[in-house]
């Protein structure tokens, strides 16, 4: 358990963890024969340049969007952005690094912005682009062989899979202040109390605490006690996350909670459940009981070389041979950069991905399992693992209260 | 009134924003249009889901088919869900291209439509919309999106008023904890919590308020650093309520305007009123920028004017973009937050922003306390 703990160093150094990213992405530039990559999603800008990103919500950020260009024989990225003077996007980037908005959702953004590119790279250049635009495409730029773009994105999801130690660094800050807000939340936590009044303490809390942003709107979800009491589902199965809305918590409701924050664009993430006003139940105690016995079986399947389909039986034995999580989600996630990506244990991708991935040391996992008892309720939490040689290590250590 | 349901829009606003859709596609001939981004795929369906913040990589979230109408969503679940999109409709969350590919096929005249239109592009998409139809050009759907979501229904106008005034209530609140000391990471905060007790959770900017740079002419301090007499403080408010963004902007001081600020207050009030002026229908949207010239005042990198609606709105002006701008032409209908920023070496920078909407008489401002009426900023 303690194995890595040492390589985990107690503050990030962001001026190599920007150093270390831009290395992992240049070097699959090499690997793939590749002069630059262009993106535009805004984790990968974050990824490639150490920018943060308050500004976005998914309703600005198409037209207002920073953009990331990386070059294969340039170890600073560059970066394009209306806020070429924001105290915290210049840091580590000199001047001529930083360049104005790139509107690439407009075709005068993309004829302002090609001429800009090609200074840096030459208009012969071999480049990948992780998302692509209709003005880009009618610009017809980038095509590779297959009349569309080398995709940029499997460069980043390549490079990100393994965490750097400040990486690592930052997660542990960015889950101490979801721990926070969440212990301030659970205070508040009684009879009578809105859904929309947790996130008002939580928001409040984060920001102050150190959080850069809020990434999704938190859940609050009262459980039903049965799946038929729920909405209707594709999969038949739990509906889940559900918005929160104004409605007042009742004695007893069984909330399930999933939220995560940011904190120089690297994610936590967060689930508990949680009984409003009383103490559990003694089925609610053994449920909690199972749901520990089938995270240890997990668990102890879990370590580098392990492949996910190591984890998946393990945990389908340990709950009576029946899987103990959503069938629309996983039995576990990938950390990162975004809230959940790539390692996917146990999604529809399918069986045969599951019993052919290994994990590797420095991948993150959030474990998630639930369980289920129809009429009755259920429990589920999270539980956000670092993968080592030997097996692997909590990346916190916040309490499962009130069980 | 507290929200304490998960509903669908307003089944009149859904029926009339799908009209709309439909006639665009029509005009277009678009068989099949494709929405990945929330904005649009909320214009379509009328569904509520789950904010997140930043950009989604595109992927088909909700398709409307031209012939029957008919909606397909991706929702593993019906809440919210009017009942005009069946069950069999709506296709679960999923990991795995193969099943998107599946669902896909399932929309009626798949296999025949001429033209399908996307919102969004990824370097994957071609290939996808070429297998699931396979006698389809791909065209352009965000532009026909944007063209249809440009000017506003009655009902959209008021749905934006309402954001509207709660980001002033929570723009209030941050600016009552404003004083030395106070940082705009702890305004932020303040903001987030009146907005949220408010029972508004999703915010269009995380980054509420900053002081204003002296050096440069569009700057911001770091989010902690302390806040002094004398600074310059910007406000960002921003949120959407049922969907419809409201934003404002305003500048505050501790203890008030300083006078070495006061010339450029006036100026900041010359340059509002030159491009108010401007806001009436049949205006070219380049006016807007000639206002910026005309009161001396360079325009930020940032928008002067951007359209408010469900996201990425239109009209788009931005002094980096002029063709754009000419392109663009003001409309009776149309809802933007327009911003006059001034600053001055030494001293900082005064931005304001304020929604207005474009009515057949000239504009409408659809704050209750506009900046420019306001003394003690």
């Amino acid at each position: 358990m303690e194995a890595a703990a040492g390589l985990i160093p107690p503050k990030p150094d962001l001026a190599r963890m920007r150093r270390d990213r831009t290395g992992r992405i240049r070097e699959v530039l090499r690997e793939q024969g590749l002069d630059a990559a262009v993106f535009l999603g805004n984790t990968n800008v974050v990824y490639a340049t150490g920018a943060i990103w308050p500004l976005s919500d998914a309703s600005r950020t198409n037209f207002e969007q920073p953009v990331a260009v990386v070059l294969a024989d340039d170890e600073l990225p560059h970066l394009f952005s209306p806020n070429r003077a924001d105290a915290r996007i210049q840091a580590d980037l000199p001047d001529d690094h930083v360049h104005g908005p790139a509107h690439l959702d407009f075709d005068e953004g993309v004829e302002t912005f090609l001429p800009q590119l090609f200074d840096l790279v030459g208009e012969k250049a071999s480049v990948a682009i992780d998302e692509w635009s209709h003005p880009l495409r009618r610009a017809d730029v980038f095509i590779g062989p297959k009349g569309a773009p080398v995709d940029a994105g499997h460069i980043i999801s390549k490079a990100k899979l393994i965490k750097t130690p400040d990486e690592l660094a930052c997660m542990r800050e960015s889950l101490r202040i979801t721990e926070e807000g969440i212990r301030q939340v659970h205070a508040r936590l009684a009879p009578g109390v809105r859904q929309t009044e947790l996130t008002a303490t939580f928001l409040r809390t984060i920001f102050d605490a150190g959080a850069d942003v809020n990434i999704l709107d938190p859940i609050w979800q009262v459980m039903p006690n049965s799946i038929a009491e729920g909405p209707w589902t594709t999969t038949g199965d739990l509906a889940l996350p559900l918005l929160s809305t104004e409605r007042e918590l009742a004695r007893g409701d069984v909330l399930w909670v999933d939220l995560g924050i940011s904190y120089e664009g690297v994610h936590s993430d967060f689930g508990r459940t949680w009984v409003v006003g009383q103490e559990p139940t003694d089925v609610q105690r053994g449920q909690f009981d199972r749901w520990r016995a089938v995270l240890e079986a997990t668990l102890a399947v879990t370590k580098a070389g392990a492949k996910n389909s190591d984890l998946t039986a393990a945990a389908t034995a340990a709950n009576g041979g029946t899987k103990p999580w959503l069938p629309h989600f996983y039995l576990g996630h990938g950390l990162g950069i975004d809230s959940a990506e790539m390692p996917f244990v146990g999604s529809d991708i399918g069986e045969e991905f599951d019993a052919s991935y290994v994990l590797e040391a420095g991948m993150v996992l959030v474990l998630e399992p639930v369980i289920w008892d129809d009429g009755e309720c259920g429990y589920r939490s999270e539980e956000v693992v670092l993968i080592t040689e030997d097996g692997w290590e909590p990346m916190t250590d916040y309490p499962y209260d009130p069980f | 009134m507290s929200i304490t349901d998960v509903i669908p829009d307003d089944a009149d606003l859904r029926a009339a924003r799908r009209a709309r859709v439909l006639d665009a596609m029509e005009a277009a001939g678009v068989d099949i249009l494709i929405t990945g981004r929330e904005p649009n795929a909320r214009y379509v369906a009328g569904v509520p889901r789950l904010w997140i913040n930043g950009s989604r990589p595109f992927g088909p979230g909700c398709v409307i088919e031209r012939r029957t109408g008919s909606i397909h969503l991706v929702s593993t679940w019906d809440e919210g869900v009017p009942d005009d999109i069946p069950h069999e409709n709506l296709h679960g969350i999923t990991f795995n291209r193969a099943n998107t590919l599946a669902w896909l096929t399932t929309v009626e005249g798949a296999a025949t439509a001429k033209t399908v239109a996307t919102d969004g592009l990824m370097p994957s998409t071609l290939s996808l919309i070429r297998t699931a139809f396979p006698a389809a050009d791909l065209v352009d759907g965000e532009q026909l999106m944007a063209g249809v979501r440009r000017l506003k229904l009655p009902e959209e106008v008021r749905a934006i008023r309402t954001s509207v005034r709660i980001a002033e209530h929570a723009l209030a609140a941050a600016e009552s904890t404003l004083g030395a000391g106070m940082t705009g990471r702890r305004l932020t905060a303040a903001f987030m919590e009146a907005m949220a007790e408010a029972g508004v959770t999703t915010p269009t900017t995380q980054d509420v308020a900053w002081i204003t740079g002296r050096d440069r002419h569009w700057a911001q301090a770091s989010r902690d650093t302390p806040i002094a007499v004398g600074d310059l403080v910007a406000f960002d408010a921003g949120l959407m309520a049922d969907g419809y963004v409201g934003e404002l902007g305003r500048t505050f001081a501790v203890g008030g305007l300083p006078p070495a600020a006061r010339k450029l207050r006036q100026q900041w009030d010359e340059l509002w009123d030159r491009l108010i002026e401007v806001c009436r229908p049949g205006a070219s949207a380049t006016a807007l920028l000639d206002a910026y010239d005309a009161s001396g005042a360079a325009p930020p990198p940032v928008p002067i004017a951007r359209g408010l609606g469900l996201g990425n709105d239109l009209p788009f002006v931005t002094g980096v973009l002029r063709r754009t701008a000419a392109s663009q032409t003001l409309e009776t209908g149309m809802v933007l937050a327009l911003t006059a920023y001034v600053w001055e070496q030494g001293v900082g920078a005064i931005y304001g922003q304020e929604p207005v909407v474009i009515t057949d008489d000239g504009p409408e401002l659809l704050s209750t306390r506009p900046f420019r009426d306001q003394k003690k900023g």
